[in-house]
């Protein structure tokens, strides 16, 4: 039997108490277990970065993640941004760039940027292209997505 | 009330409608739904390429508990589907390609269906293989399908003038021959599929389709049932590239699954399985001939193109449909002769991909041009503008170019970019010493950009209704997927009907709802389906200002309507809000809601059997410049700038406009420098993100766009299909950047370090052996 | 040492999460459990039909305080073992005391998996291109490995160069605990270089990385040693290079030749994303500008 590890953390400001399998990803654990499916699968493998989540205020690829590592911790997910006040600035920067064409590579994309903005804040050019290296779009060339993090944070050339 | 001025939408910059919810999570994606009772669906694929199926144990598998059906080829009907009518949905008798479905599980979940798949024990005996199209077309090669002989698969010919005189009289004439490779889309969301019946047979499909309405005539076959009883529903997808144009046997099969559980089932890739399973481009060996006179003037091209067809016929075999028209249309040829055929073989098979066909064609005419312009000792722009067609031309193939701003084109390619001056500069930099090496270099296309006939129509449908509060439903046949239809349709209604964007919805995602459309492609979606919803909204407009004009005693075209109210056109005074306008016409003696449709089909023929029609309704052109640096060492290059200049008949939405160019431009950037699928022996050898790379943020170059308009007159607004022609063009302006940069030609793409280095390295070791 | 039964499965059938080293190091004393540290390279590799089965127990060392920070004592620097990429990346002392650890750092994966994965999971991982193992080869570092052994914590230093004795395998006993990396902070004459294969600037497995450190003196150089990452069975030590160089001054003969040797210190082989040729002709460009002090790409 695979062992079972009870676990308890925030997750967008909510506490959360529940079992999970020891070999499970944090990614599994919200999209099947808690049915938050904001963040994406779409490689499994940390090389696309569309599972991005938070979590004490570090981003990283949930799909790598072992969801009893998250025991105690405070979890942000693509959902958790938005706010009573209506979308984060980021969020809000997206959207109005025209950043956002599928979108599925979106909410991890948002996450990064919002790390980024966090523990960055004003950059450089390349420091923006270089903080997103982690994330991949197939559709929008990622400028527009520059665009939107400039919008944010500015950025100098 | 003040009056109010006439304004105008188009040519803004639109947010996507679906955009906030994409951006908040609140999207579900297909690849996130759950439905009520739903099992999981996985395929065994066969893993070799050729082989045949001795025995096939699935009883451990059908033992375990909590699977619910498994199938092989002996369950379910022989039935044949897809473009070639080749393919199955479960193999029997022997597989054919590494991705051949062999059998197929539905359980309670996906790890349940894996320990399932690992308990099916096959036994094959593996056959001969055969990988190369020149190798299977030989005689005595292993047969892949025993009605096929000769392993050929489709063939087509065009033929215009005469070539054979037009060499004779050419002064110059090189010969090339081009390998393209085989690249994959790459969709964030990978393939997936929903499929339910009821308990009459019917079936509701919940798919990634880029082609609802015929992707029902063409899915019935695999399942032997009728066309009629399926319903797809569209759940948003994680992009789709042209890689849903066909039916592929994973939805199929799903299909059968949810038939023998009796539940709904979900079939969704891994992304291992999504880059060995899901379609590629079709890779081609073009042997091109290229002849002009000392002038300048193109004389004639011979092509002659191979196609590895792979173990299935898509619609990947099927681009030499535009290839031949880029063959015969980019730049102004009078004599052309091509000869196209794909060849079965045992590798995996293409599908469609943005620029369909022109991306492998225009790689070869762009650099031929490039070639040619060197070889005459002309620059390359005088060379192009010489042959670049004026409005009014008609191509060989039928093609007439209303409208055409080729030349303005390049000439304002040239300019903006300092070309002709820089591409002399690095020509005569390149053997200064030093290790990085700078070049320039041009390319340029024409592609459809009106929809392109190629079924028999190439409509779409489109109805409106307006409610009590003048909130106006359009329901479109045409699929969003992510390209920015929704924001384009909104303006135009809004435009018409003088009411907020915000208060339009669109419906476009059930085949039971929405009327028909020939699918999201061919750059079509902005001209067809903004043209059927102009259509629609006009019908709408007329009949709410004729009972406008009843009511405020005025010629219906003395009123329009503005910003949510009935105005006199000369000086915007109100009259009516537009909602109150409504619930008069609804609550009146003679009741009347405003509900209109309209089938927009666009004045373009099919092509004839010699090929020979006009095939869209308008044709647009681009022109691109890279600028590159070589580091001759390591062969790395780096696109220091890309600059695009497009003809887009007219701006609709620019900040749409400008995020298809920009994401085409990079996926095309990525087919030049680092993505290629590594086929070995029919085997996918880079089945990651790891391996197969696709383009990430920090390689992105500055990149310059400008738009030309034409003012397409068969146009929305006078707008033209945009989509396709930025993945066409980049490759070869690398191509001939890097030929400027270090002299060297690349006529087997992409141009990775290694190889880059490697030819580098070959030309210096025989340059210091002569020595 | 004894040899210990373990058990490989497709999952873990017991969970661990010690928080002090003593606690850990109890838990693994049977050896059958697997370390969780970042879990970057972790959870793929057991994935099922992974390369990799748990063993018994996966035993998570993450909350183990004693395992993090960046210190110097006696001119020795210590790394801990769980100290993240990024950690490396931006770390004060590093960046000042050897700067070739937050450069190399900085070309490892991605932004994410930089704040998840660890300097001990990336040495313990033993890929033949894992990034930070080839310039802490050319600091000379030792690992420090920990184990319970008569009631007590036993630990041994192994120099990095004798760590690794194939593709994914160690020295490390299955007891035993990577707990810190230490070397001696360099000479203030000591030159050290680093470059990766690009054209990405990271999230890349290198297809040759390469570093160099050596004592400039007037351009003579001594204590020379030079790593080079997916080139072998191991990242390795250009042997036959280092001793050629030993002692040398910088000219153009001088580079070719140890750009040669060094190419053929190296046994790469041709895979999906690489051939030999090239990774043996990149050894030789990168070593001549890590010579020539030329390692902006």
């Amino acid at each position: 039997m695979t062992a079972k590890v009870d676990i308890s953390f925030t997750l967008n400001g909510h506490l959360k108490k529940v079992s999970v399998p020891a070999d499970m990803s944090a990614l599994t654990m919200l999209r099947d277990m808690l049915g938050m499916t904001g963040t994406k699968l779409a490689c499994g493998e940390g090389e696309c970065g569309a599972c991005t989540i938070m979590v004490d205020g570090v981003s990283l690829n949930s799909c790598l993640m072992y969801a009893a590592e998250c025991d105690g911790r405070t979890v942000l997910t693509i959902e958790g941004l938005r706010t009573a006040a209506g979308l984060d600035p980021m969020q809000k920067a997206f959207v109005e760039k025209g950043a956002i064409q599928c979108g599925y590579c979106m909410p991890g994309m948002i996450m990064q940027a919002k790390y980024l903005a966090d523990t960055k804040g004003k950059m450089t050019h390349e420091e923006l292209q270089r903080g997103l290296e982690g994330n991949v779009c197939r559709c929008t060339g990622y400028k527009k997505v520059f665009d939107a993090v400039a919008a944010v944070v500015g950025v100098t050339e | 009330m003040e009056p109010i001025a006439k304004k105008s939408l188009i040519g803004q910059r639109v947010p996507k409608p679906d955009a906030p919810d994409k951006a908040t999570g609140r999207t579900t994606y297909i690849n996130d739904m759950v439905l009520p009772k739903m099992l999981y669906g996985k395929i065994l694929h066969a893993g070799r390429p050729h082989a045949l199926i001795k025995n096939i144990d699935v009883s451990a598998a059908k033992a375990l508990p909590g699977v619910y059906a498994v199938l092989t080829a002996a369950d379910v009907p022989e039935m044949f589907f897809g473009v070639g009518r080749d393919n199955r949905p479960l193999k029997g008798g022997k597989v054919r390609c590494v991705r051949d479905e062999v059998a197929a599980v539905a359980a309670e979940s996906e790890e349940l269906c894996d320990e399932a798949l690992r308990l099916i024990k096959v036994d094959y005996e593996d056959l001969p293989a055969v990988f190369d199209p020149a190798e299977g077309a030989k005689e005595g090669a292993p047969l892949i399908h025993d009605n096929k002989p000769g392993n050929r698969s489709l063939a087509y010919q065009f033929k215009h003038g005469d070539v054979a005189a037009a060499e004779a009289s050419s002064d110059v004439v090189i010969d090339s021959v081009f390998n393209v490779h085989y690249v994959t889309h790459c969709c964030m969301g990978t393939s997936c599929v929903i499929a339910d019946f009821d308990c009459d047979g019917k079936l509701t499909i919940y798919s990634q389709t880029q082609y609802p309405y015929n992707f029902k005539m063409d899915l019935a076959p695999a399942l032997g049932i009728h066309p009629g009883d399926i319903r797809v529903i569209q759940p948003p997808v994680g992009g789709a590239f042209g890689s849903k144009l066909d039916v592929y046997p994973f939805e199929p099969v799903c299909a059968l699954l949810a038939q023998a559980a009796r539940r709904p089932v979900k079939l969704t890739f891994s992304r291992e399985e999504e880059f060995i399973n899901a379609p590629t481009r079709q890779p081609v060996r073009i042997h091109m001939r290229t002849g002009a006179k000392k002038d300048g003037t193109l004389t004639f091209r011979k092509v002659d193109c191979l196609l590895n067809n792979g173990a299935y016929t898509s619609w990947g075999p099927t681009v030499p449909f535009v290839m031949m028209r880029t063959f015969s249309s980019h730049f102004r040829v009078p004599n052309v002769d091509i000869d196209c055929r794909a060849i079965y073989t045992n590798n995996p098979y293409a599908g469609s991909f943005r620029g369909y066909g022109n991306v492998q064609a225009t790689y070869a005419t762009s650099i031929h041009a490039d070639m040619m312009a060197e070889k005459l000792g002309m620059e390359l722009l005088t060379f192009s503008l010489k042959n670049a067609q004026k409005s009014g031309e008609v191509t060989p193939q039928g093609a007439r170019l209303n409208e055409c701003v080729f030349a303005e084109c390049l000439q304002k390619a040239a300019d903006v970019t300092d070309f002709t001056a820089k591409h002399a500069r690095y020509a005569a930099e390149r053997n200064k010493p030093g290790r990085i090496k700078r070049g320039i270099g041009m390319a340029s296309s024409i592609h459809n950009a009106g929809g392109a006939k190629i079924h028999k129509s190439d409509g779409c449908g489109t109805m409106i209704k307006l409610d009590d509060y003048a909130r106006a439903t359009v329901i479109t046949g045409a699929s969003e997927i992510g390209q920015g239809i929704d924001a384009v349709i909104c303006q135009v209604v809004a435009e018409e009907l003088g009411i907020p964007m915000s208060d339009i919805t669109i419906v476009n995602n059930d085949s039971a709802i929405a009327p028909w459309d020939v699918g999201v492609h061919a750059s079509r979606t902005t001209f067809i389906a903004g043209n059927a919803a102009q259509r629609a909204a006009r019908k709408a407009r007329e009949q709410m200002l004729n009972a406008a004009s009843k009511r405020a005693n005025m010629p219906a075209d003395a009123l329009d309507l503005r910003e949510g109210w009935v105005v006199h056109d000369s000086d915007g005074t109100p009259v009516l809000k537009i909602d109150k306008l409504l619930r008069e016409m609804h609550f009146s003696r003679e009741p009347e809601l405003v509900m209109v449709s309209e089938y927009y089909e666009p004045p373009s023929e099919p092509e004839n059997k010699e090929h020979v029609g006009d095939m869209s309704a308008a044709y647009s052109h681009a022109v691109h410049v890279a600028e590159v640096e070589v580091d001759t060492e390591t062969g790395e290059i780096r696109i220091v700038k890309f600059t695009s200049v497009q003809d887009v008949g007219r701006v609709i939405n620019e900040m749409g406009l400008e995020a298809q160019l920009e994401g085409g431009i990079v996926m095309g950037i990525g087919y030049a420098l680092s993505e290629e699928l590594k086929i070995v022996n029919g085997q996918v050898r880079n089945p990651s993100f790891r391996d197969y790379k696709v383009l990430t943020a920090p390689e992105v170059p500055p990149m310059e766009l400008h738009f030309i308009e034409s003012h397409s007159s068969t146009g929305p607004m006078g707008a033209k299909g945009i989509a396709e022609l930025p993945t066409i063009v980049p490759a070869p302006a690398i191509a001939n950047a890097v030929y400027n940069a270090i002299g060297i030609r690349f006529f087997d793409p992409p141009m990775t370090p290694e190889k880059v280095a490697r030819a580098i390295w070959e030309r210096d070791s025989k340059l210091a052996a002569a020595e | 040492m004894v040899s210990q039964a373990t058990t490989e499965s497709q999952t873990p059938q017991e969970y661990a999460a010690p928080s002090t080293i003593e606690e850990a190091l109890r838990s693994i004393a049977d050896g059958d459990a697997t370390i969780l540290a970042g879990g970057t390279d972790l959870m793929l590799q057991t994935k099922p039909g992974g390369r990799l089965p748990y063993r018994r127990k996966l035993v998570n060392i993450r909350r183990i305080a004693g395992l993090r920070g960046v210190g110097e004592k006696d001119g020795r620097i210590s790394i801990g073992a769980l100290v993240t990429i990024t950690d490396i990346a931006n770390n004060e002392l590093l960046k000042t005391a050897a700067p070739v650890l937050p450069q190399t750092a900085d070309c490892f994966a991605s932004g994410q998996i930089r704040n998840m994965g660890t300097v001990g999971g990336n040495i313990c991982n033993a890929s033949p291109a894992g990034d930070m193992i080839v310039p802490l080869l050319v600091l000379d570092a030792e690992v420090e490995l920990s184990a319970w052994a008569k009631g007590a914590v036993a630990t041994r230093l192994v120099p990095l160069s004798k760590f690794f004795t194939g593709p994914g395998r160690t020295v490390k006993q299955p007891n035993e605990l990577l707990t810190r990396i230490v070397f001696a902070r360099p000479d203030k004459k000591y030159s050290v270089g680093y470059i990766k294969s690009g054209p990405r600037p990271a999230l890349e497995i290198s297809t040759v990385s390469a570093a160099l450190s050596a004592i400039r003196d007037n351009d003579k150089l001594s204590s020379v040693r030079i790593a080079l990452g997916a080139v072998g069975p191991t990242v390795l030590r250009a042997v036959k290079a280092e001793a050629y160089l030993e002692g040398k001054t910088v000219n153009a003969q001088v580079v070719a030749e140890t750009a040669r040797l060094a190419a053929e210190d190296a046994s790469p082989i041709d895979d999906v994303r690489a051939t030999a040729w090239y990774r043996r002709h990149l050894i030789q460009v990168y070593v001549k500008r890590l010579l020539e002090n030329d390692s902006q790409g």
